[in-house]
């Protein structure tokens, strides 16, 4: 089943004044449960803004956005954002209850098990500015994992993160989806990263219009050192090349 | 042109200037010594105004006068009555202004709502206030308490909705995904967002509020240290009058060192932690 499906969706900002610039034209694709979902494309292509959207924290100009959730409820959405985005003056436990939304001991179990597998737990009475940028972004991931979301949205969480300590990460997060299989739209501009991780990757082209949809078909877990990965990244990379010679004479 | 080359010593490091720096410099050039200055000059200003002007009364006069009162059993109960008016006044302006700063720092309609009464509110000073709550309120508790809390409130309302509107937009966003309820909102991201303005309208509301204390107190007559000095003013005894002047403003000042500061401190634990 579908937990998303976005149809038509536009975004223009500053609709209305001289500043109006469309960001996303005309995006539909839908998402199915327990998939991990790529979002590519170069800087500025409006990944974010999409991201955004999903999550509710911007309004769409046109079309439709649908999630659904397993319980019937309102859907329970995660997010990991490109900065940890932690309250600095709370320490990591209570900064994975504050999204929490009941104080039972089970959620504390729940938040206490996510805090364990990013390798956390002897760090919970910490506060954020006490540990390295890493360890901050893993409770990020520990936060959004642990609220069981029915979508889970990551926007570039490994990006500002030095590139041994976002392998070892990747490699973590393949291992927690593994175990709890839950959906996720994972935008990344890395396309090496975003076919270790995912079962589809789409490919955003600037100026908002969806250029290809590809499903990955490797067997997991995969690791960087696998040459059957090392070919298919570079083959995606290959049309992504292609997307913007063809983007280039189209702007010429 | 000169050929001649007058040999440059190398820079000094840190550690060299520290070792050759003698230790009653360093004690001089201090931010204590800065603090001792400023009180010292204050004093000796004093003593000289005293000296030339016979209705400016001296320290040691000031002092006798004090000693007189409290002899005379009138300081603990007159300051321990102005202490509770001044306490609760504050205590009100601090809980009615967060609760106002919060409303106008989030919501559009609660900005447009309050803006021009706390406008209004700022300008009136606190001498106004004090005549029109005695006229309202007589001599009583209440005019001191309502003057304290009217002339305090829209400073903390000013300071808690800058602080407000300052908060991340980012953390915000990040509660509006994860959707957060409103009350813990407040409670874990707002109110700790802005603590250093809420410090900051709070030791305003209490500099401001003892100004409106003491003129109720002046005008009503219903006792307190406002009242005492009056007392003793229209007695035309300066001396006694400046003892009190003398005992409540060091009451204001040892409150910010020694309280305030530490409240704030503690406040600020999780970011001595980072560092
Ligand atoms: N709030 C906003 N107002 C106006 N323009 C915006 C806003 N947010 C993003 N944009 C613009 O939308 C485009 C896409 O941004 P974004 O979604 O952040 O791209 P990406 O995440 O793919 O790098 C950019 O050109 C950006 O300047
Ligand atoms: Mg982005």
């Amino acid at each position: 089943m579908a937990v998303l499906t976005i149809k038509n969706l536009a975004k223009t900002f500053n609709v209305g004044t001289p500043k109006a610039s469309r960001v996303l034209d005309d995006i539909s694709f839908d998402v199915r449960g327990g998939t991990f979902v790529s979002i590519v494309g170069p800087s500025g292509c409006g990944k974010s803004t999409l991201l955004n959207i999903i999550s509710g924290v911007e309004e769409h100009t046109s079309g439709d956005i649908s999630l659904t959730s397993d319980s019937g409820g309102p859907a329970r959405m995660g997010y990991v954002f490109q900065d940890p985005r932690l309250l600095p003056w709370r320490s990591v436990m209570k900064n994975m209850m504050y999204v929490q939304n009941d104080r039972s001991e089970e959620t504390v179990a729940r938040a206490r098990k996510y805090l364990d597998m990013v390798g956390l737990a002897k760090n919970a009475d910490f506060f954020p500015g006490q540990l390295s940028g890493g360890m901050q972004q893993r409770v990020g991931i520990a936060r959004a994992f642990a609220v069981e979301p029915d979508l889970l949205l990551m926007d570039e969480p490994f990006s500002h993160l030095d590139a041994i300590t976002a392998r070892g990460l990747r490699a973590q997060l393949q291992d927690i989806w593994a175990q709890s299989k839950k959906t996720v739209v994972f935008v990344t501009h890395d396309v090496v990263e975003a076919v270790e991780l995912s079962d589809r990757i789409i490919v955003l082209q600037p100026g908002g219009r969806i250029y290809e949809d590809i499903t990955i078909d490797l067997p997991r877990p995969r690791r960087q050192t696998d040459p059957t990965v090392a070919t298919l990244q570079a083959e995606v990379l290959g049309r992504l090349e292609a997307m913007k010679t063809l983007s280039r004479t189209a702007a010429a | 042109m000169s050929t001649t080359m007058t040999p440059v010593k190398a820079r000094r490091s840190t550690t060299e200037k520290e070792q050759e720096t003698p230790a009653w410099k360093k004690r001089l050039t201090s931010d204590n010594a800065a603090r001792v200055a400023a009180l010292l000059s204050f004093f000796l200003f004093w003593v000289l105004m005293s000296a030339l002007f016979e209705r400016v009364p001296g320290p040691i006069e000031v002092v006798q006068r004090l000693v007189e009162e409290f002899q005379r059993g009138e300081v603990f109960g007159n300051f321990g009555m102005t202490l509770y008016r001044f306490g609760v006044g504050v205590a009100l302006a601090t809980v009615v202004g967060i609760a106002v700063g919060v409303i106008m720092g989030l919501s559009q309609l609660g900005r447009a709502f309050f803006e021009s009464p706390v406008l209004v509110g700022l300008s009136i000073p606190a001498i106004i206030w004090s005549f029109l709550t005695v006229m309202w309120f007589g001599f009583g508790d209440l005019s001191p308490i309502i003057t304290t809390f009217l002339t305090s409130v829209p400073f903390v309302i000013v300071n808690v909705a800058q602080g407000v509107r300052g908060v991340s937009r980012d953390l915000r966003d990040m509660s509006t995904t994860y959707n957060v309820p409103f009350s813990r909102r407040v409670r874990d991201l707002v109110l700790p967002a802005v603590t250093g303005y809420v410090a900051a309208g709070v030791r305003f509301a209490i500099i401001i509020g003892w100004n409106g204390v003491l003129l109720a107190e002046w005008f009503g007559g219903g006792g307190g240290v406002g009242y005492r000095a009056r007392w003793w003013y229209d007695a035309n005894r300066f001396g006694g009058f400046a003892a009190w002047v003398v005992l409540f403003v060091g009451f204001i000042v040892l409150l910010d060192r020694f309280v305030l500061d530490r409240v704030i401190q503690r406040a600020f634990r999780w970011r001595d932690a980072s560092a």
